[in-house]
């Protein structure tokens, strides 16, 4: 499975995909600095799920996601940020991200979110 | 900002306690009760490093973390796993240090009934810029006799 992780820090995406790891997901990673460059490296790379942070320069994540909607690319996003209150769940929902993780986050938290997805 | 937050409706302990916990414990350090209240008085900072965001909406604030540069070498060498002889470098030290403000921040966020936008994370040797009206909430945090202040400011 080839995956992109989008993020402004790059810290955070080393602790996603070492969490991903953690979570026993064996995937092709990809790397992403801001939103614009994921919808980008989206387009070439039609990878088989997005993982993307929300506040991000250049483009947010929920941009990038309407960007590849309005591209027409069917592409499965969930939503990694700091903001996890109901109302950004409700947006992220409403704008057909496929989940919302909210950090701090664990391998256990990834497994519960993404294994059903997978099924 | 923390007066759009009813810290008395949380019964027991402090929510940004709480928080600082959460993200201690998933991202930093595992070992349980590593991170704790401070208790007693406090030192003053001699090397201090502060690391911010800013939330928007009707009651404007900022959530302000500090502590001694050594700590934040520390925090960052814990979420990069990098060994204690191995340097590290200054554009990780701003990422890190900025993304636990970030993870506070946006776990902030979410206390506020009607927040706006959560501003980019910023890092500095000083104290961030610009005019601020009160200090409104603070938690002094004890990470293994590291002393880690987390401040709520409501902005102008």
């Amino acid at each position: 499975m080839r995956v992109l992780v989008a993020d402004d820090s790059r810290v955070m995406r080393q602790i996603v995909i070492r969490t991903l790891r953690q979570a026993g997901y064996d995937w092709e990673i990809t790397e992403a600095a801001d939103g614009a460059a994921a919808l980008e490296i989206a387009k070439e790379m039609d990878p088989d799920l997005v993982l993307s942070d929300w506040n991000m320069p250049e483009m947010t994540g929920i941009e990038l996601l309407r960007g590849m909607q309005a591209a027409g690319m069917d592409i499965p996003l969930g939503f990694v940020t700091s903001e996890g209150s109901s109302e950004m769940r409700e947006t992220a929902d409403a704008a057909g991200a496929l989940f919302l993780i909210a950090k701090p986050f664990t391998a256990e938290v990834f497994r519960d979110t993404i294994d059903p997805f997978l099924a | 900002m923390s007066a759009a937050i009813d810290l008395t409706a949380f019964t027991g302990q402090d929510p940004i306690l709480t928080i600082a916990e959460e993200v201690f414990s998933a991202m930093i350090d595992p070992e349980p009760e590593a991170l704790r209240e401070w208790f007693g008085e406090t030192p003053g900072f001699t090397d201090p490093t502060y690391a911010w965001v800013d939330l928007g909406g009707e009651m404007p604030g900022r959530v302000l973390l500090t502590t001694e540069r050594t700590t934040a070498t520390r925090i960052t060498r814990s979420l990069l796993c990098l060994g204690p002889d191995e340097v590290v470098e200054n554009a990780d030290f701003v990422d890190a240090f900025g993304e636990i403000a970030n993870v506070l921040g946006g776990n902030v966020k979410s206390l506020v009934p009607d927040p706006g936008a959560l501003t980019l994370p910023k890092v500095a040797h000083t104290m961030p810029d610009g005019p601020v009206r009160a200090l409104m909430h603070e938690v002094r945090l004890d990470w293994r006799g590291d002393l880690l202040v987390i401040a709520l400011w409501s902005l102008p």
